[in-house]
C-alpha cells in the first residue's frame, strides 16, 4: 500500500496520506498541503494518483493549485518541480487537444497546453521536459517539423533523453522514416529497458511498415504481455492476424479485435475492423453502429475514411446506392492521395455506374487505375463504361487489356466476348472459345450462356455442325435427346387431323405416361430454340418443330416458338396451320409487333387485303410506327394495291404508289441501311420509269445482300433484270434471271422462268422462248396460259422461219412439225376451256388455231417446194458424188501408184539399210511403220474430199432461196399484222398470269377478243400493202416497247414483291432471335 | 409435248393407271386391248360452283399402285392424297399433310398399307392409307422432293430433289443415312431395280437428273 508523507510544519510529525484512500475531494487535500507547504513534488505526486485513478477532475485542481501565483512566489527557488506541476498541466491539456473531436474546443486545449509551456520555459529555457512536451503538443497539432526541431533540442543537450527519443521517433514515422523511427524507439528501450508498452508498440508499427512482419508480432506480443490490456497491441496483433489470410489467423484476430473493443470500445481502429467484418459477415446493422462510433471518437483522416468507406459498403451491399455513394464521396473527401487508400474511389465508381453517371464513374476508374495499372476489374469496368459511352473501340481496347492481363481471367474473355457481338463476329467467337477453355480448366462448370453464345456465334458464321455441338452441350442430358433420336415418331397421328400436327402436344403427354419426365429447365430453353432454329436451318425441320412444341408445351407464353412453327408451316404453304399458330402467339400478347406483322403477311397470301392492311396497322401502331418491317410492309400493301387495279384508275393508282413510297421513305430515314425499304423504293422509282435510278439501288442492294446466311434476296436479283428487261438489255437480263434461279430457287421457279421466257420472247430468240416454257409446264403442269405462252412461241417461230430469206428444207420441216404441235396445244386449250379449266376465251384460241393451221397450210406448200428442192438437190448432189467418186477412185489409183512407188524406194533404202546394219529384225520393224504411215495419210485424204462436198452443197443452196423470193411478200403481211396480234395476247397472258380472278380476265378477253377481230379484219384487208405494212412495223415495235417497260414493273414484279415479305419477315424473325439471345445472357456484373 | 400427261403411269398386270392431270382423275387403261376401262375422279370439294381454282388445285400429278393391286393412290397440286379402291373404281378418303404439289408417290412393298409421298414442301411422309394416319414425316432435302422409290426389301426409301441430291432413308432411324450429290440438276427420278436380279444386279438404285445423266449406285 502506497503511502505518501506530508511533514507538518515545524514538527518532526508527518501526515500519512494513502494514495488508495484519498479524499473524494481533493480541496482537503490542497488544505492539508496549503497549510503544512508541503514541498511541491508530493503535490505533484497526490495529482498524478488523481489522475491514476481517474479523478480527472481533482488532478486538475491540485495541478492549478499548485501552479497559481502565489505558489510562484512561495516556492520561487524551487524551479524543477513548478516547470514539473507546469508540464504535467500542459501534457493534459495536450492530451484533451489530441482526443477532442470539435475543432473550437480542440483549439482551446491546446492554446492552454501552450500557455502552460510557455511558462514553464519562461521558469527555465533549458529545461528538457518542457521541451519534450512542446515536442508533444506540436506533434498532435500535426506540426511535424517544429516538434522535431523541440525534440532536437532536448536530444542535443542529452542523447539519451527518453521522452524525446519516442517523440522524435514518432516525427520520423510520421515523415515515413520507419528505419530512422525505429533506431529512436531502439535506442529508448536500451536507455529504458522497463519503459511503456508503447516504446514497444512503437517499434512493431516500425518493422510492421518495414515489413518485418514476424518481429512487429513479436514486438507486440511482447507489449502485451507487459501489458494484457494494451489495445494498440492488441489491435496490432489483430491485424496482422487479419492479414495472415487464412481462416484460423482470420478467427484469432476476431478474437483479439473483440478484446480490444471490450477492453476500450472507443479504438476506431478497432472498430473499422470489427465493421469490416460483420460486413462480411452480412451484418450490417452492427457494422453502421461501429462505423458511426468509430466516426464520433476519431478525426484521423484516413481512419475516419475507412469509416466511411465501411458504412457506404454495407449500403452498397444492400442496394442503397444513393447513400453508399454520399459515404464514398464522405470517405474520398477524407483522403488526401488516392494511393494511399483507393477502395473508396472503386466503390464510388461502381455506384455511379449503377446509377448511371458514367463520366464521373469513369474519373473514379481512371483514379484507381493511375495506381494499379493492370487492375483487371477497374479495365473492365472502364471497357463497359467507355460502351454505355458509345465509344466502343476505346471499351474495347480496355477489355482486351484486362484479357491480355489476366489470361486466366475467363470474365474478362466472357465480357470481351458480348461487347465484340455486335462489331466482330469471330473475335468474339475466339473470346468467347478462351473463356470457355478457361472456364474448363479451371475446373469451373462453363455457363450456359457462354455456351449458348458460341453456338450462336458458330450459327452465324455458318459452321452448323460446331454450333450443334455447342448447343448439345449447353443443353447436356435432358428429354430433347429422346426427341431428337427420332424414337418418337413412331406415334402415328391421324393423317386426317394432321393439319394440325404442328400444334399437336399429345406426343409429349404420352411420352410422360411412358414414363419419361418431360422437363425443360428455364435457363435451357433459349438454348433449345436456338437448337431447334439451326435444325430449321439445316432442314431438319420436323425435329425443329419437336423441339418448338417441346418450349411450348412447357412454356405456353414462348411467342417466338409459335412465330416460327407458323414459319415453317408458311414454308410448307399450309397457311391455315400457320395463321391459326400465329393467332395462339396473339393470344399471348396481343401487341406482339412481330406476331402481328406476320398475321399480315398471311392475310395477304390468303387475298385477305382489306384484313391484311387492318393487321399491318396495328403492328405498327403496336410499336409506335417504330417496327420498320410492318411500315415495310404497309409500304407493300399500297404498291400491290397500286397495281391491282390495273388500267382502271390512274389517279388512285399514283396515289397508292405515293403512299407506298412515302413509307419505304420513312423507313429509310429510320434505318438508313435498310435492304428491303431501298429495294422497295427501287421498284417504286422503275415503276416511275426511272430505270437508272433504281438499277443503281438495285446494285447496291444486291451487293449488300450477299454474304449472309439470314439475309437471301433473290427479289432484288430479279427487280434488277426487270429493269435491265424493261431497258432492253435482254442479255443481261437473261442472265440475271438464270442467276436467280440457280442461286436461290434450286431451277424451281415457275414465275421467273415465265419471265425469262418474256425476255427470249422479246429478244426473239424463240427456240429459248419455248423451252424455256416447257421446262416451266413441267414445273407447274397446271398452269395453262404457260402451255398458251408456249403455243404463242411455236407460232412466232414458225412464223419467223417462214419469213427467213434463207431457210433449208430442214428448217421447213420442222417449222411445220412445230406449227403441229402449236395447233395441238391450242385445240388441247380451247378442248379444255369448256370444261372450265383455265379461264381462255375460246375465240380466242379458236382464232390461234385457225391462222396456225393457216400457216401450217402455206408451210405445208412451203415443205413440199423445200422438199423438191431437196429431191433436186440430192440428186444433184448424188450426181456430183458420182463424179467425185470417180475422181476419188482415180485419185485413189494415183495415190496407190504413189505409195508403191514410194514402197519400192523404202524398199531400196531398207535395202541399203540392210547392207549398213544386220538384217532380219530390222527388216520386220520398218515393214510395220511403213504401214501404219499409209494408213494415216489416206485418212486425211478422205476429209478432204468430203470437205469438197460440203461446198457444192451451200452453193446449191443459194440458188434455191431465190426462186422462193416471189411468193414471200404474201406471208409477209400475215406475218406482220400477227405480230402485232401477238403482242397483245402475250400482254393479255401475263395479266392473266397474275390476275386470276375470273372477273377481271372476262373482261380482258373480250375486250382482247374484240382487238383480235378488228387486227384479223385489217390484216385481211390490208393484204399486199406494203406500205401500210412498213407502218404498221415500226408502230407495233414502239408499242412492244412501251409495253414491255410498262408490264416488267406491271404485272411482274407483285410477285417478287410477296416474296419480299416472306424473306422479310423471317430474316427479321430471326436476326431479332438471335439477337436477343446473346443480349439475354450479357448484363454487366458489378463485381 | 403431249405425252407429257402420261409421264405419271403405272402398270398393274395389263391395267395402266394415267394420272389424269386436269381432268382431276386417274384413268385405267386395258393395255391388251387398249381401252378405257375406268375414270377414278377425286370429288370435287364443295362449293357453290367448280371455280378454275379449284380445278387446277386438284390437277393430278402423281399415282401409285399398292403392291396387292387393290389400291390406288393420287397425289394433287394442293398436295392431297386421294386413296381409292380400284375393284369398286370407288373413291374411299383424303390424306392430308401436304399442301404444295406431291410429285411422287410410292406403296411400300412389303406392306400394302404404308404410303409414301414426295411433295414440294421438302418433305417425305409416311402414312398409313388405310388408317388415315401420317406415320412420320421425313425432312433434310432442300428443295422439293420430286421423285420417292421405296427399296424392295421395303427398309429403306430413296428420294430425289430439285436439290440435286439424292438422299437414301432409313424407314427405321426414320432419317436420311445417305446423301449422293454427284447430280449437278434438278434429279428427277430415282427408281430401284425391281427384285429378282442376283449378283450385281441384285440392289441397284437408278436416279436421272436434269444434266442429263442417268446414275446408277449399289445398294444392300
Amino acid at each position: 500500500m502506497a503511502c505518501v508523507y506530508i511533514p507538518v510544519q515545524n514538527s518532526e510529525e508527518e501526515v500519512r496520506v494513502a494514495l488508495d484512500q484519498l479524499p473524494r475531494d481533493a480541496s482537503d487535500i490542497l488544505d492539508i498541503l496549503k497549510a503544512e507547504q508541503a514541498p511541491l513534488d508530493l503535490w505533484l505526486i497526490i495529482a498524478r494518483e488523481y489522475f491514476k485513478q481517474g479523478k480527472i477532475e481533482q488532478f486538475r485542481q491540485i495541478l492549478e493549485e499548485g501552479s497559481s501565483p502565489e505558489i510562484d512566489e512561495y516556492y520561487a527557488d524551487i524551479r524543477y518541480e513548478r516547470i514539473a506541476i507546469l508540464n504535467a498541466l500542459g501534457a493534459y491539456y495536450t492530451y484533451l487537444g489530441k482526443i477532442e473531436t470539435k475543432q473550437r474546443e480542440k483549439e482551446e486545449h491546446f492554446i492552454l497546453a501552450t500557455q502552460y509551456y510557455n511558462k514553464a520555459s519562461r521558469i527555465d529555457m533549458h529545461e528538457p521536459s518542457t521541451w519534450v512536451g512542446k515536442g508533444q503538443l506540436l506533434l498532435a497539432k500535426g506540426e511535424v517539423e517544429q516538434a522535431s526541431s523541440a525534440f532536437k533540442i532536448v536530444l542535443e543537450a542529452d542523447r539519451d533523453n527518453v521522452p524525446a527519443l519516442l517523440g522524435q521517433a514518432c516525427v520520423e514515422f510520421n515523415r515515413g522514416r520507419f528505419s530512422d523511427s525505429l533506431e529512436l524507439y531502439k535506442r529508448a528501450l536500451q536507455v529504458y529497458p522497463d519503459c511503456p508498452g508503447a516504446v514497444r508498440i512503437g517499434i512493431g508499427l516500425c518493422r510492421y511498415k518495414l515489413g518485418q512482419f514476424e518481429k512487429a508480432r513479436r514486438a507486440f506480443q511482447r507489449a502485451l504481455q507487459l501489458d494484457p490490456e494494451n489495445v494498440e497491441a492488441l489491435v496490432a496483433l489483430a491485424i496482422m492476424d487479419l492479414h495472415a489470410n487464412e481462416a484460423s489467423g482470420i478467427r484469432k484476430g476476431m478474437q483479439k479485435m473483440q478484446r480490444a473493443f471490450e477492453i476500450y470500445p472507443y479504438c476506431a481502429m478497432a472498430l473499422n475492423y470489427l465493421a469490416n467484418h460483420f460486413f462480411f459477415t452480412g451484418q450490417h446493422f452492427l457494422v453502421e453502429q461501429l462505423t458511426e462510433t468509430a466516426l464520433a471518437v476519431t478525426n484521423h483522416g484516413p481512419t475516419k475514411s475507412h469509416s466511411y468507406y465501411n458504412l457506404a459498403r454495407s449500403y452498397h451491399s444492400k442496394g442503397d446506392y444513393e447513400k453508399s455513394g454520399l459515404y464514398y464521396m464522405a470517405s474520398v473527401k477524407e483522403i488526401n492521395k488516392p494511393h494511399e487508400f483507393l477502395f473508396p474511389y472503386y466503390g464510388l465508381g461502381q455506384v455511379q455506374l449503377k446509377l448511371g453517371d458514367f463520366r464521373s464513374a469513369l474519373t473514379n476508374f481512371e483514379k484507381v487505375l493511375e495506381v494499379y495499372p493492370d487492375n483487371c476489374e477497374t479495365l473492365k469496368s472502364l471497357g463497359h463504361i467507355y460502351v454505355q459511352l458509345g465509344q466502343i473501340e476505346k471499351g474495347q481496347e480496355f477489355l482486351k487489356k484486362a484479357a491480355k492481363i489476366d489470361s486466366r481471367d475467363d470474365q474478362a474473355f466472357t465480357d470481351l466476348a458480348e461487347l465484340l457481338i455486335s462489331s466482330d463476329t469471330s473475335a468474339a467467337l475466339e473470346a468467347f472459345k478462351t473463356a470457355r477453355t478457361l472456364m474448363k480448366k479451371g475446373g469451373l462448370e462453363v455457363p450456359i450462356e457462354v455456351l449458348n453464345n458460341i453456338g450462336v456465334l458458330h450459327f452465324e458464321k455458318e459452321e452448323f455442325e460446331w454450333a450443334q455441338q455447342v448447343f448439345m452441350e449447353a443443353l447436356g442430358d435432358g428429354i430433347w435427346l429422346t426427341l431428337l433420336d427420332n424414337k418418337v415418331n413412331i406415334y402415328a397421328i391421324d393423317a386426317s387431323a394432321s393439319i394440325l400436327q404442328y400444334k399437336d402436344m399429345q406426343l409429349f403427354r404420352r411420352l410422360e405416361e411412358d414414363g419419361h419426365s418431360v422437363e425443360l429447365p428455364w435457363n435451357k430453353v433459349t438454348v433449345l430454340f436456338n437448337l431447334a432454329r439451326l435444325l430449321e436451318q439445316l432442314n431438319n425441320t420436323e425435329a425443329a418443330s419437336i423441339l418448338y412444341r417441346l418450349i411450348l408445351f412447357k412454356y405456353p407464353d414462348y411467342i417466338d416458338a409459335y412465330l416460327r412453327l407458323a414459319a415453317i408451316s408458311k414454308a410448307r404453304n399450309n397457311l391455315q396451320l400457320s395463321i391459326e399458330l400465329v393467332n395462339e402467339a396473339l393470344k399471348v400478347n396481343g401487341k406482339y409487333s412481330n406476331a402481328l406483322s406476320m398475321l399480315g403477311d398471311l392475310e395477304l397470301k390468303n387475298d385477305d387485303w382489306v384484313k391484311a392492311k387492318e393487321t399491318f396497322r396495328a403492328a405498327s401502331d403496336a410499336t409506335d410506327g417504330k417496327d420498320s418491317y410492318a411500315t415495310l410492309s404497309l409500304g407493300n400493301w399500297n404498291y400491290y394495291a397500286a397495281l391491282r387495279n390495273e388500267k382502271r384508275a390512274p389517279k388512285l393508282e399514283a396515289t397508292h404508289l405515293e403512299k407506298a413510297k412515302e413509307l419505304y421513305t420513312r423507313v429509310l430515314i429510320q434505318h438508313t441501311s435498310n435492304l428491303y425499304a431501298a429495294n422497295g423504293a427501287g421498284v417504286v422509282l422503275a415503276e416511275k420509269g426511272h430505270f437508272d435510278v433504281s438499277k443503281d439501288i438495285f446494285t447496291q442492294v444486291q451487293e449488300a445482300a450477299s454474304g449472309s446466311v439470314f439475309l437471301q434476296m433473290p427479289d432484288v436479283w430479279i427487280n434488277l433484270a426487270h429493269v435491265y428487261f424493261a431497258q432492253g438489255n435482254f442479255a443481261l437480263a437473261v442472265k440475271m434471271y438464270q442467276n436467280c434461279l440457280r442461286k436461290f430457287h434450286y431451277n424451281t421457279d415457275a414465275q421467273i422462268l415465265l419471265y425469262l421466257a418474256r425476255t427470249h420472247y422479246e429478244a426473239e430468240q424463240w427456240q429459248d422462248c419455248k423451252k424455256t416454257l416447257l421446262r416451266a409446264i413441267h414445273l407447274a403442269p397446271s398452269n395453262y396460259t404457260l402451255r398458251f405462252d408456249a403455243g404463242v412461241a411455236m407460232q412466232k417461230f414458225s412464223a419467223s422461219t417462214l419469213q427467213k430469206t434463207k431457210r433449208t428444207a430442214d428448217e421447213v420441216r420442222s417449222t411445220v412439225a412445230e406449227l403441229e404441235n402449236a395447233v395441238r396445244v391450242f385445240s388441247q386449250l380451247s378442248a379444255g376451256s369448256n370444261l372450265h379449266l383455265h379461264g381462255f376465251d375460246e375465240k380466242k384460241i379458236n382464232t390461234h388455231v385457225e391462222y396456225c393451221k393457216h400457216l401450217l397450210e402455206a408451210a405445208k406448200v412451203h415443205r413440199e417446194a423445200a422438199e423438191r428442192e431437196e429431191q433436186q438437190n440430192r440428186q444433184r448432189q448424188e450426181a456430183a458424188r458420182q463424179v467425185a467418186l470417180a475422181e476419188e477412185a482415180r485419185r485413189k489409183a494415183e495415190e496407190q501408184k504413189k505409195y508403191l512407188l514410194e514402197k519400192r524406194k523404202q524398199e531400196d533404202e531398207q535395202k541399203r539399210v540392210r547392207q549398213l546394219e544386220e538384217h532380219f529384225e530390222r527388216v520386220k520393224e520398218q515393214w510395220k511403220s511403213s504401214t501404219s504411215a499409209s494408213k494415216r495419210r489416206e485418212r486425211t485424204e478422205n476429209d478432204e474430199e468430203e470437205g469438197g462436198h460440203s461446198e457444192k452443197r451451200r452453193k446449191k443452196g443459194g440458188k434455191r432461196r431465190r426462186k422462193d423470193k416471189s411468193s414471200r411478200s404474201r406471208y409477209d403481211s400475215h406475218e406482220e399484222a400477227d405480230m402485232m396480234d401477238d403482242q397483245e395476247e402475250q400482254e393479255d397472258e401475263d395479266a392473266n398470269m397474275n390476275y386470276r380472278e375470273t372477273t377481271h380476265q372476262m373482261d380482258d378477253q373480250d375486250d382482247a377478243a374484240g382487238e383480235n377481230a378488228q387486227d384479223l379484219l385489217a390484216a385481211a384487208g390490208l393484204e399486199d400493202s406494203d406500205a401500210e405494212d412498213e407502218m404498221a412495223a415500226p408502230s407495233s415495235a414502239a408499242a412492244r416497247r412501251r409495253r414491255a417497260l410498262s408490264e416488267s414493273d406491271d404485272d411482274e414484279q407483285p410477285n417478287p414483291m410477296r416474296d419480299n415479305i416472306d424473306e422479310l419477315h423471317d430474316s427479321d424473325g430471326e436476326v431479332r432471335d438471335d439477337n436477343d439471345k446473346p443480349n439475354e445472357d450479357a448484363g454487366f456484373d458489378d463485381d | 409435248m403431249l405425252k407429257y400427261e402420261t409421264t405419271y403411269k403405272e402398270w398393274k398386270g395389263t391395267t395402266l393407271a394415267v394420272a389424269g392431270g386436269g381432268s382431276a382423275s386417274i384413268k385405267l387403261w386395258d393395255t391388251a386391248t387398249w381401252k378405257l376401262i375406268a375414270s377414278l375422279s377425286i370429288p370435287r370439294p364443295e362449293g357453290p360452283k367448280p371455280s378454275d381454282k379449284a380445278n387446277s388445285k386438284k390437277f393430278v400429278l402423281s399415282v401409285a399402285w399398292s403392291p396387292d393391286g387393290r389400291r390406288l393412290a393420287c397425289g394433287s397440286m394442293d398436295g392431297t392424297i386421294s386413296i381409292f379402291d380400284v375393284a369398286r373404281a370407288k373413291f374411299l378418303h383424303h390424306l392430308e399433310g401436304h399442301s404444295m404439289p406431291v410429285r411422287s408417290l410410292v406403296y411400300s412393298p412389303i406392306d400394302a398399307r404404308v404410303l409414301f409421298s414426295a411433295s414440294d414442301d421438302t418433305h417425305v411422309h409416311m402414312y398409313d392409307a388405310e388408317g388415315k394416319t401420317l406415320v412420320g414425316a421425313m425432312s433434310g432435302h432442300t428443295s422439293w422432293v420430286l421423285s420417292v422409290d421405296a427399296s424392295p426389301d421395303g427398309t429403306g426409301i430413296a428420294t430425289g430433289s430439285s436439290d440435286k441430291t439424292v438422299r437414301l432413308w432409313d424407314l427405321g432411324m426414320r432419317a436420311a443415312v445417305q446423301t449422293m450429290s454427284n447430280h449437278i440438276d434438278q434429279v428427277w427420278g430415282v427408281s430401284f431395280r425391281p427384285p429378282g436380279g442376283n449378283g450385281v444386279l441384285a440392289g441397284r438404285l437408278a436416279s436421272v437428273s436434269d444434266d442429263k445423266s442417268i446414275s446408277l449406285y449399289g445398294y444392300s
